[in-house]
């Protein structure tokens, strides 16, 4: 299939790319310069630049959006809003079947969500509340719900809480903290990135609606969230657990026996 | 009180201003290319001088249909960006109340037949870019008022204004639309988040208006 990227020069990009380069032809465009590393097609451009969206879907099968925009007021509309409109009239304009998008969250499930219930689950109606990264996003989530609607385009909707790195579980954040309570929910950078190939391959019977939403996690004792949806629909399989991050330290059980009687 | 009107150059703010004017300290405001005279020009910019636009202002009377005119860009931006700056400085000033004057249009995919309520969800369109941003601004008040910054009540209006035409089965009459918005301003009714349908009452009358009679009492009679 012939795949085009939006913002695909963040952190999420290169996994998504490794996980599809293979399979798909990709096109990949983001405001910023690629990384030196990647050797297919580019195209530099801003995602809320509707004309240049839509010439660049010409020809696309799939998109897939991962653009963001965190903290500037003014930046987060113009990205997680905008950018979202411009994509669906791309795909409208061009018959574009399917659309990836990807977000936090709790562009879903808001603080009120979070702080008061469990087993979260991406079916449930959007809570974002007025925190801006979630807010922004959850504004595109609903202009991608909108066209969907009207127009046939399916939308599938990927929200992720923190991602990872395999080797030391470590983040953007300063250093990793092992055996504590975790976020709700991590996932592995190569994990996250093979839920974008999944998501852009499942096929057209497995989605019961046009609009379907999944939280990408690897199965987690807490049950906070629910992620039973992403691995029946999208049939993905994650390969790492984040195991340190929910888990105390390894140590001797009281009995000293290993075994299981 | 004193109220805040949004997109003041706008016809609907203007037929709403000038009865709203005699009960009413009203401060007009609109984007700078639009306003002249004694409309306040404010870009709704966050950083901006929204504050000071907003000092000793009770409420709000929000345009969020149909006031502001341009591109698809231009009007997405106003009607998500402008309206989440407007409501973080709103609520940061302490102001209580915002009307959102919204339409019922976001409805009428629905056959006529149809019992339509507050209670049905909205269709609004991709392609009208106005309905979508308005739809958008319903969103956006909404979340502000589910993080309880701010008491916000969507009044959505039929259509077209002071018709006579018996085939528009929406219409409203602009007295109509400034009872329902002082009616709001002063009802002791009202949660968080309230969508209030208001139509005229008129032959095969297309939306049913009981919330608007229930919540709003000194319009039951004209309902
Ligand atoms: N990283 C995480 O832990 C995390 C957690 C939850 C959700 N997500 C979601 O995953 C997706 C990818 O996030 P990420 O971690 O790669 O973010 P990132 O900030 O690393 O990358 C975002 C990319 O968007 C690009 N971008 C910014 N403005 C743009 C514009 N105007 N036009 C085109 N591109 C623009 C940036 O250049 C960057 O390459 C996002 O939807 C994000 O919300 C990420």
């Amino acid at each position: 299939m012939k795949v085009l990227i939006l913002g695909g020069n963040g952190m999420l990009g290169p996994w998504a790319v490794t996980a599809m380069k293979d399979r798909h032809d990709i096109l990949l465009t983001d405001i910023n310069d690629p990384y030196p590393e990647y050797q297919g097609e580019f195209l530099k451009l801003s995602v809320d630049d509707i004309d240049g969206v839509v010439d660049a879907a010409q020809g696309m099968d799939v998109i897939v959006n991962l653009s963001v925009l965190r903290p500037d007021r003014r930046l987060a509309f113009d990205v997680n809003t905008m950018g979202n409109y411009a994509m669906m009239v791309a795909a409208r304009e061009h018959r574009i079947k399917r659309v990836i998008n990807t977000g936090p969250h709790f562009q879903l499930v808001g603080q009120q969500y979070e702080d008061w219930d469990f087993d979260l689950n991406p079916d449930m109606p959007p809570a974002p509340g007025t925190r801006l990264y979630a807010h922004t996003k959850a504004l595109g989530s609903e202009i991608c719900r909108v066209f969907s609607e009207r127009h046939g385009i399916q939308v599938l909707t990927l929200m992720y809480y923190n991602m990872k790195h395999t080797w030391n579980l470590g983040g953007p954040e300063a250093s990793p903290t092992y055996h504590e309570d975790m976020v709700p929910f991590s996932t592995a950078w190569p994990d996250c990135g093979t839920a974008v190939r999944a998501a852009v391959e499942v096929p057209d019977e497995r989605l019961s609606s046009n609009f379907e939403a999944f939280f990408v996690f690897p199965d987690l004792p807490h049950r906070k969230f629910n992620n039973e949806k992403t691995r029946r629909v999208l049939g993905w399989v994650p390969r790492y657990h984040v195991e340190a991050l929910w888990n105390k330290q390894f140590r001797l059980p009281p009995s000293g026996l290993h075994e299981a009687f | 009180m004193n109220l805040l009107l949004t997109s003041a150059a706008s016809s609907v703010a203007q037929l709403l201003a000038s009865a709203l004017g005699d009960t009413h300290k009203l401060r007009l405001t609109d984007l700078r290319a639009k306003a002249t005279g004694e409309i306040i020009a404010n870009d709704l910019d966050h950083g901006g001088d929204i504050d000071d636009l907003l000092e000793g202002i009770d409420a709000i009377i929000n345009i969020g249909y149909q006031g502001q005119v341009g591109s698809e860009k231009a009007l997405i931006d106003y009607h998500t960006r402008a309206m989440y700056n407007l409501l973080w400085s709103a609520s940061e000033s302490g102001v209580k109340r915002v009307i959102n004057v919204s339409t019922l249009r976001l409805f009428e995919n629905y056959e006529e037949n149809l019992a339509v309520t507050e209670k049905w969800r909205s269709t609004p369109s991709s392609q009208d870019i106005e309905l979508l941003a308005a739809h958008l601004t319903e969103c956006v008040c909404k979340e502000f008022a589910r993080d309880r910054m701010i008491q916000a009540v969507n009044l959505r209006f039929g259509w077209p204004f002071d018709s006579s035409d018996k085939a528009d089965t929406a219409r409203i009459s602009t007295d109509l639309a400034v009872g329902a918005v002082n009616a709001a301003l002063e009802s002791q009714e009202l949660i968080h988040w309230q969508d209030i349908h208001v139509q005229s009452k008129v032959e095969n009358q297309r939306y049913l208006t009981n919330t608007a009679a229930r919540l709003l009492p000194t319009l039951a009679e004209k309902l």
